[in-house]
Order: C-alpha cells, then sequence, then structure tokens
C-alpha cells in the first residue's frame, strides 16, 4: 500500500529544510536591492555568477559522490549569494566565481556535504578572496557611479571608511551618509538599517535563534562603546565601526549558519562570546581591513568542543538536581511516617 | 501555574470531534451489557473498599491509562498508603480526546467512579487532571471548574504533558493516575454489575467525514468504526493510538480495538515525504522536554558509535516524538533513538551472556 514506512509521530511541523534556507534567502533579497540601487545592474550579474558557479559545482561534487542531486536543497544558493556581498561591487568575476566554487568544493563538500562542513562556507569562501586578491576585494567604486555590467571598470576605484579605521584614523564621512550605506565599501553590507530588518525577520521567522548574535552583537557593542579604536567617543565610534564592518552583516547570517552552530543553547551563548572576542582581537591586531571573516573561522573550530563541555555541565546539573529531589521526597516521606 | 515554561512544542488544531461534539455508541449486540454474578449491593455506599476492588477484578476492568488489571492498581495504592486518586483525562496529543470528551458527557460515572476509587483506596483527596495545548485559548471558558463536585486541575505547558503530570499532584503524599474510562467502568460494575464490554475511542484522522468519540464494543475493527464515522476519502494509511507516539495499523480489516487503543486514526498519504540531509540546526535540542540533544544522539546512532550515547543520556529519552516532529529535515528522530536503545539492550545482554 504505501512506498515508506511513515514513522511515530504521524502529524510533523510545517518547516522543512527548504523553507529554513528560504528564509535566509529571502532575508538576503534586500540586501541585494540595496546593492543594485547603489551599484546598478553588475551587482546583480555578480550575484548570479557567484550563485550559479556555487550550484554547478555543488551538483558536479554531488555527482562525483555518487549521491543523487536534489533540487529543494538550496544551501548553495545561500553560500553564492552571501559571497559577492561581502566584496566590492567592481570585483572582477573570476574572484567571485572561484571564492564561491572554493567555498563549496573545498569548505562544504570536502567535510561532507550540507550541515557537516566544519567551517563556514561562505566565511571560508571570502578568506579564499582576501587571501588571493586582496586589492580587487578591497577597492571600491563610489555608490551611484555607473558600473559597465562586463568588461573593464571605468569608474575610479578607491578604499573606504573601513581602511581608514584601519589605519587608526578617523572617517571623514558624513554619520548620515554612514547610516543609509552612501559610501565607500562592500556592495551589500552598507545599509545598517536593511541589515537589522534581515536580522529581525530572521529571529520572527525563527530561521535564527537568538542566543548566538545576542551574546556576539551585546559584547561587541560594548566593546565599541568602552574601548573605541580611534580617537573618538565612544557612540562615535560604535558608529563608524557597526556602518563600515563585516561583523555585523556576519554577525546575522554567518554566526548563525546552522551547521556550524553549536546546538545547546548555553554552548550558543559561548559561541557568540567567543566570536566576539576572536573579532575584536582581529580588528586590534589583524593585517586586513576586514577581518571578521577569519575570526569566525577560528571560531567554527570551537563549535563541536563547547557543545561537548555544555553537555558535560548538563549531565552534571540534570544529576544533582534528581538526586536533591528524591532526597527532597525520602525527607517528605520520614517526616509523615 | 507551574509548565508554562516547559520545554517542548504547540501543536496544532487538526481536523479533530470538537469538545461539545457529543459522544455516540456503537455497540456489538453479543456483548452489550454483559453482567457478572455477585452477591453484593448495587449501591456505592454500602460497599466497603475491599469489596469495591472484588468488583472491579469481577468486572476485568483495565485501565487504559497503562494497561493494568484496576483492581491490582487500587490493591496496590491501599498499600501504599496512597494520598492522592487522580482521575486522569489528559489527552495531550493532536486528534485525541477520548478521555476528556467520555468526561465532560459522563459527568455522574465519571465523578461516581472516582469517588469508588477513592473509597478503595482509604478515602484520599481526588481530583480530576485535564490538558488541552496552549494554542487553544478559547477552552479555559468552556471547561467546567468541576465535575460532579470533583475539582479539576487543568496541566499546563507545552505538548508533551503527561509525564509532568505527577509533578502537579505528589506534594501532597504518593499519588495514583487511574483512567477517566476505566472509572466510568468502575461506576457502572458496581451500579449495574456490568463486565467491561466497551471501551472510548476517538476516530478522526483527515480523511474521516465526521470526527467523533465513540464508545465501542471491545473487538471491532477500524474498518467498523470508519463505517460509522463515514470516510472522505480512502485513508493512506491507518494508526492506531495517538497521532505522536501510535503505530501503524497494518491490516484495518482484522486488527481489533482493546481498551488501550484510544484513537482510531485515517491519515492521508499527503506527506510526501521530502527527505533532507540534517542541516544541523539543533532545533531538536531546542525542543527535548528532557533537555537532552537530540542532534548528537542521532549523529552518532547513523555512526554505529552505541557506546557514545551512554554520554548524552539516551536512557532518559521519554519518547515523546517532539524532535521528529520538529525537524526540519523531516528526519525520524525519536525512531532511530527507540531502536538504538533496544539495539544496546541486546548488545548488553550479549556482553553479559558471555
Amino acid at each position: 500500500m504505501l512506498q515508506y514506512e511513515p514513522k511515530a509521530p504521524y502529524v510533523r511541523n510545517r518547516d522543512s529544510a527548504f523553507t529554513v534556507m528560504m528564509d535566509v534567502v529571502i532575508a538576503l533579497l534586500p540586501l541585494y536591492f540595496m546593492a543594485f540601487y547603489f551599484y546598478g545592474l553588475r551587482a546583480l550579474m555578480l550575484g548570479l555568477a557567484s550563485v550559479a558557479a556555487a550550484v554547478v559545482s555543488d551538483f558536479v561534487c554531488i555527482l562525483l559522490e555518487g549521491k543523487k542531486p536534489y533540487f529543494r536543497d538550496i544551501s548553495s544558493v545561500v553560500t553564492g549569494m552571501m559571497l559577492p556581498l561581502m566584496m566590492s561591487a567592481a570585483t572582477p568575476y573570476y574572484v567571485v566565481v572561484s571564492a564561491s566554487v572554493f567555498a563549496v568544493v573545498f569548505v562544504k563538500h570536502v567535510f561532507g556535504g550540507v550541515g557537516q562542513s566544519a567551517f563556514n562556507p561562505a566565511a571560508a569562501g571570502f578568506a579564499f578572496a582576501v587571501a588571493c586578491w586582496p586589492v580587487q576585494v578591497f577597492s571600491y567604486p563610489a555608490p551611484f557611479s555607473s558600473l559597465e555590467p562586463f568588461g573593464t571598470i571605468s569608474a575610479g576605484l578607491s578604499s573606504g571608511p573601513a581602511w581608514n579605521l584601519f589605519q587608526g584614523g578617523v572617517p571623514a564621512n558624513d554619520i548620515l551618509d554612514l547610516l543609509l550605506g552612501r559610501f565607500l565599501g562592500p556592495m551589500g553590507l552598507t545599509n545598517i538599517l536593511v541589515l537589522a530588518t534581515c536580522l529581525f525577520y530572521l529571529l520572527f521567522r525563527g530561521a535564527i535563534s537568538w542566543q548566538a548574535p545576542a551574546a556576539f552583537f551585546g559584547i561587541m557593542v560594548l566593546a565599541m562603546l568602552l574601548f573605541p579604536r580611534i580617537p573618538e567617543s565612544g557612540p562615535m565610534s560604535l558608529v563608524y565601526e557597526a556602518t563600515t564592518g563585516m561583523w555585523v552583516f556576519g554577525g546575522i547570517f554567518m554566526l548563525n549558519e546552522p551547521g556550524t552552530l553549536p546546538k545547546r543553547s548555553s554552548s550558543r551563548l559561548a559561541y557568540g562570546a567567543l566570536a566576539a572576542v576572536f573579532t575584536i582581537l582581529f580588528q586590534r591586531f589583524g593585517r586586513a581591513e576586514q577581518t571578521f571573516a577569519f575570526a569566525l573561522l577560528l571560531t567554527n573550530v570551537f563549535s563541536f568542543t563547547l557543545d561537548r563541555y555544555s553537555e558535560r555541565l548538563l549531565r552534571r546539573l540534570r544529576r544533582v538536581y534528581l538526586a536533591t529531589r528524591t532526597k527532597l521526597s525520602e525527607k517528605k516521606s520520614a517526616q509523615r511516617a | 501555574m507551574s509548565g508554562n515554561f516547559t520545554r517542548g512544542i504547540i501543536l496544532e488544531q487538526r481536523k479533530e470531534p470538537a469538545l461539545r461534539r457529543k459522544l455516540r455508541t456503537f455497540l456489538n449486540a453479543n456483548y452489550a451489557g454483559m453482567l457478572f454474578e455477585s452477591d453484593l449491593p448495587y449501591d456505592g455506599a454500602a460497599l466497603s473498599g475491599k469489596q469495591i476492588i472484588e468488583i472491579a477484578r469481577l468486572a476485568r476492568i483495565v485501565d487504559e491509562r497503562d494497561g493494568l488489571f484496576l483492581h491490582e492498581k487500587l490493591e496496590k495504592a491501599r498499600r501504599m498508603n496512597v494520598k492522592v486518586v487522580v482521575g486522569d483525562a489528559i489527552d495531550d496529543e493532536p486528534y485525541v480526546s477520548s478521555q476528556l470528551n467520555p468526561l465532560l458527557f459522563l459527568k455522574k460515572e465519571a465523578g461516581g467512579g472516582l469517588r469508588l476509587a477513592a473509597k478503595a483506596v482509604g478515602n484520599p483527596k481526588i481530583y480530576f487532571a485535564i490538558y488541552k495545548n496552549l494554542s487553544d485559548l478559547d477552552l479555559k471558558t468552556k471547561l467546567p471548574k468541576d465535575i460532579d463536585g470533583v475539582e479539576i486541575r487543568r496541566i499546563h505547558g507545552r505538548y508533551p504533558a503527561e509525564f509532568r503530570t505527577m509533578d502537579d499532584f505528589d506534594s501532597h503524599g504518593p499519588a495514583v493516575l487511574i483512567g477517566v474510562c476505566s472509572l466510568i467502568h468502575l461506576y457502572r460494575a458496581v451500579y449495574e454489575h456490568r463486565i467491561q464490554s466497551t471501551c472510548f475511542v476517538t476516530v478522526a484522522g483527515i480523511c474521516v467525514a465526521n470526527p467523533t468519540n465513540l464508545e465501542v464494543s471491545i473487538g471491532m475493527t477500524p474498518t467498523q468504526l470508519f463505517e460509522r464515522c463515514g470516510l472522505a476519502e480512502e485513508p493512506g494509511y491507518v494508526v492506531i493510538g495517538g497521532s505522536m507516539t501510535g503505530a501503524i495499523c497494518e491490516d484495518p480489516d482484522s486488527y481489533l480495538v482493546g481498551t488501550m487503543s484510544r484513537a482510531v486514526l485515517a491519515l492521508r498519504d499527503e506527506e510526501k515525504k521530502r527527505r533532507y540531509q540534517c542541516i544541523g540546526c539543533g532545533r531538536c535540542a531546542e525542543v527535548c522536554p528532557e533537555n537532552l540533544t537530540p542532534f548528537y544522539i542521532n549523529r552518532y546512532i547513523e555512526l554505529g558509535k552505541y557506546e557514545t550515547l551512554s554520554f548524552y543520556d539516551i536512557h532518559r529519552c521519554i519518547g515523546c516524538g517532539t524532535c521528529s516532529y520538529i525537524c526540519p529535515s523531516k528526519i525520524d528522530i525519536a525512531e532511530n533513538i527507540k531502536l538504538a536503545k533496544i539495539e544496546m539492550k541486546r548488545r548488553r545482554h550479549e556482553k553479559e551472556g558471555d
């Protein structure tokens, strides 16, 4: 009668892996809209190239592994969509494509595919691009400058306010421009208001849990307020760092990538805090202007260990709780007798 | 109000009988109204506790909660000097209301039965315990505060509620939970000397035209029940028991519905199982009522590393199925854990045998 044997429970939640990842795709779309608004068609073409490269390499890897390709698994689309957003709109296509192929082949599939990778594919792809082509990735065109969708870029490229911060100086940009994202920067990460909306959307949909971002952003904001790395007051330093840094985007999208995030809520808090500490250290002592990806890759290593320690703590607490409960009930029955 | 901050899931309402929909009877003529022979009076007030237990034995009443004979349960409770007797009408799984519905429509029998059971145990405190999911907010107004003079206590919180019941009652001392249906049968046995020949089942599911709570003769087949309630379409598969923990009925024409059946569900084969690889989201660990980490348990089961499972306290799993319910990749985590427990037991026996 049945081709498969249904197993209990016979009612299931409506969410599926497809809807969970689709939520992330939907949250990434406004960022692409902003990129299109600032840089025109080239932003979208970069996204398309990256997604196509990711999907094709994913498909080839699955075939090479001898598995059946499954078109409702869109994790490679998510990886492909994230990558170009972190780079300049004038990045050559070969940089974006090779970063996305690297992310899917060498980070995702080498470890065994979806949900198995030890490192965040998007962060690793970006780190790869930074290591190989730092100039192309970090030279930004001015917003609203007309970029040719294909071929060489005629518009002038220069470094943005993130470079000033990295050098220890104060950016000369207007605060309103910074808050609205109208400055030289990665093509999708500059508008902090849109990013905040994405965070609330993902939290509301339950696509990400609150623990890791809460710990991460809490510590980051405190650190920026109390210990500014530029000669400015705390709140001003926070505005500069949050608008120009990649860590806001990373804390929303890359930190919460389900495969690398710890599974217990207590270890998620610790994971977010650890990511924040590494991000700050990389900011102070790093050798590039955007270092969040490297900090995240380092944090990924501790994911399983944190879970293991959290489980050990939980085991101990559970045993203490059960022991006290039995002791209490014994005491009660002794009193009654 | 303890239990509102419990871990677990909020289940959705399904195509199930409305609570105000009347309980109907569907009896097989051969056994309806079979009596046992006894000289004991037809009056609960005149009986002693021992005599009530004797009547429960003669009427062969089975508690639908755990499948034990009611007289054995009452005797044990009497020996243990139980302080609280709770009439259990906790239907925490969706589709099922085969304990709550009889409680609401056979108030006199249920209340009288609980008093008789209390007398048999030695006059402790009595309560009814009911549960409905947090999602139906309007139920608070619909449900009465007491049934036949017995206080109703609502179990609060999220889905797996049955295992939490004892926490609400054992503050007075040792408590015993007795299913409402067996209390109704106890009342009938005392006042009419009737042998338990019926049981209460919910007939529901997406394929059933009129979901109803039925009192049916023991030994009917699911097919007969579906004929009584009408099928809107051909069912994909039939489930006996709850929708969260029940079992598949292979042959609805010859399976016999019994005291423990609780519900007969005709479900559509609609959920073309789209299986995904585990994406590692960790939602199973968020909802587990025992605060386990089903993600790692499932992974180590897949890898065949059974010796690591005890580190993750697999023996504390209560088999409620919340992890499978919530899993976005539709992995049968609860089933895997169940099988792994059996496998671990087998290996332990093998080791001891050598």
